[in-house]
């Protein structure tokens, strides 16, 4: 492993805070092994999100605007990674730990015979071995680990672990052609629910509602104005999704997301180790719940005890106004 | 049909998990050994399969596991499979990923399988990425995170959940299927299902028959272990109960402004 590549997951020309992340942080594990930092994007509206790219300290940003990527389900994308890691040569390669990042890193698993590690929060080279961080079984352990030497190694990166700084001097965009194949697995349709929310691994404040909550209504009406007077997002347990009052995209915990903001705000959650697991790493946890021996009482920096439908509505209006 | 679902056998997730100091690996004894939670979804999802297309269907479960936990795959077979196969072999302790699936591919190479299900994620500190992984060394395609499943003349149709809904997506067999958690609850064996699980066949496999020698365990892994220790614990804080809603509120500002968060 010499070179670190950067897959930039993307959509239309827009993408995650985690690609600023892994861009900065491939410039340092590429000057500690001495090589190259070249991040990839795909499909329609890849040079959008190039021209954002280049302001982090990376060598080279490769450019492939292929209408394929959009059709087809992640196959073209695990071609033409592994096309640029075959041209690169010998690299770490940084996939963001997300649902499809998860399915791609697995793929180029085997089409790379890497080493693979995932969910990391923390990578160190020493004597130019790749270490890498994981909290493992939702946070009770933390492992290190290290890629062997061989060619290609893989890190899936926790949104939110390495922080984003822009720099360097403009890397270079290197436009492909689009290699115009097919591929097996067609999308037929692609349907986005939830549009136009900020998505929930990348707010700054998260409101999180549970089995309190009692139904749908108190998402939008308790836990909305809460969480736009903090520009944050609202979240919830896998109680609150099970029932149907919110979908399934919003779910925080072992079989959800795994988020850790700054601050979050548990309401009317119990705080079972199935909701604890993908939410401890937050910051600062903030529970509102009306009882007091909720195991969420145990782990939360601050307990409110009371009714959250009186008290969620008073602080919605102390938070307005201190913002202003 | 044949339909091949994998399963892997995990401590019970509701014990404690512990990692033996000298092998870095997870402690089996003494805590109730189950299939992992997520892969009956899988099941479920291959028992439905079957029950809709009907006709000669089977639905074979392949596990990877120390023999030892063999009994333990029983409830599978109650819950309505037609058979299992184990790959049991001391060597295989220690595969990382890519020792995992590729040990895994030659087993499911010899058993065959027109779908293979595979259930979402595994709850004993996997990384989601053996899918993917098994996918390509089968050389199969690879459809993650389904929740509906629809096969008429080899075509395949589905729903697969994404961070931002869903999709739909079409393909051809053979292929590896990922199930999401929505695809239905897992049934219950009955009665006669845990009375004729008794009697249906567990086939063993050792890595000699898959021919893999030197690509399994610590030796064939891409991947080294070097330490795991429990991160700094989150100790509990104030546990306010305020007089009114109001005073509550101002509590929570207060800690927050103290905090910097507004």
């Amino acid at each position: 492993m010499k070179n670190v590549i950067v897959y930039v997951e993307q959509k239309k020309g827009a993408t995650r805070k985690v690609t600023f992340e892994m861009l900065t942080e491939a410039r340092k594990i590429a000057d500690a092994l001495g090589g190259r930092a070249v991040a990839v994007v795909l499909g329609a509206g890849a040079a959008a999100v190039a021209e954002q790219a280049k302001n982090y300290p990376i060598d080279a940003v490769q450019v492939v605007e292929d209408s394929a990527v959009d059709t087809f389900l992640l196959d073209p994308i695990v071609h033409y990674l592994e096309a640029t890691a075959k041209s690169v040569g010998p690299a770490l390669l940084l996939i963001p730990n997300t649902l499809s990042g998860r399915d791609l890193a697995g793929r180029l698993v085997a089409r790379l015979n890497a080493g693979i590690a995932a969910d990391v929060t923390e990578i160190a080279v020493t004597n130019g071995r790749v270490e890498c961080v994981s909290p493992k079984l939702g946070g009770a352990l933390v492992t290190h680990c290290v890629l062997r030497a061989g060619d290609y190694g893989i890190a899936t990166i926790r949104p939110g672990a390495f922080a984003a700084v822009p720099g360097g001097s403009g890397a270079a965009i290197e436009r492909h052609d689009a290699q115009g194949a097919s591929y097996p697995l067609t999308i037929e349709r692609d349907v986005e629910e939830g549009s136009g929310e900020m998505a929930l691994e990348e707010a700054p404040v998260v409101i999180a509602g549970g089995r309190g909550m009692g139904g749908a209504e108190p998402f939008t009406t308790l836990l909305k104005p809460l969480a736009d007077a903090f520009g944050g997002a609202v979240g919830a347990s896998r109680a609150a999704a099970d029932a149907g009052w919110v979908s399934y995209s919003l779910q925080i915990g072992q079989t959800g997301k795994t988020v850790s903001p700054p601050l979050y705000i548990a309401v009317g959650i119990s705080g079972a180790i199935q909701h604890k697991v993908g939410m401890r790493a937050s910051g600062t946890i903030v529970a509102i719940n009306k009882d007091a021996s909720a195991p969420i009482a145990e782990f939360a920096d601050l307990t409110v005890v009371g009714d959250a439908f009186a008290i969620v509505p008073e602080l919605t209006k102390l938070v307005t106004a201190a913002k202003q | 049909m044949k339909i091949v679902v994998t399963v892997k056998l995990v401590p019970d997730p509701n014990g404690e998990k512990k990692i033996d100091p000298a092998t870095k690996r997870l402690v089996r004894t003494g805590v109730e050994t189950v299939i992992n939670p997520y892969d009956e979804y899988a099941l479920e999802a291959a028992l439905q399969l079957k029950e809709r297309i009907g006709g000669e269907s089977t639905v074979t479960v392949f596990c990877m596991s120390p023999e030892s936990l063999k009994e333990s795959l029983r409830k599978a077979l109650a819950m309505g499979a037609d058979g299992a196969v184990m790959l049991s072999d001391s060597s295989l302790e220690g595969s990382d990923v890519w020792a995992s699936a590729h040990a895994m591919s030659l087993a499911l190479k010899r058993i065959g399988f027109d779908i293979l299900i595979v259930g979402g994620l595994t709850d004993d500190g996997s990384t989601g990425a053996v899918p993917g992984a098994l996918a390509e060394f089968l050389g199969v395609p690879c459809l993650t995170n389904v929740r509906k499943i629809d096969i008429a003349d080899g075509k395949v149709r589905v729903e697969r959940e994404t961070d931002s809904g869903y999709q739909e997506v079409t393909g051809a067999l053979p292929m590896l299927v990922t199930t999401a958690l929505t695809i239905g609850e897992p049934r219950y064996p009955s009665l006669k299902g845990i009375m004729g699980a008794k009697k249906k066949p567990i086939d063993m496999l050792s890595v000699a028959d898959i021919g893999a020698a030197d690509t399994v365990g610590a030796t064939g892994s891409k991947t080294e272990l070097l330490s795991f220790a429990p991160p700094p614990a989150r100790g509990a804080g104030q546990i306010v109960t305020p007089e009114d809603p109001a005073a509550g509120a101002a509590t929570i500002l207060a800690f927050l402004k103290e905090k910097k968060l507004v």
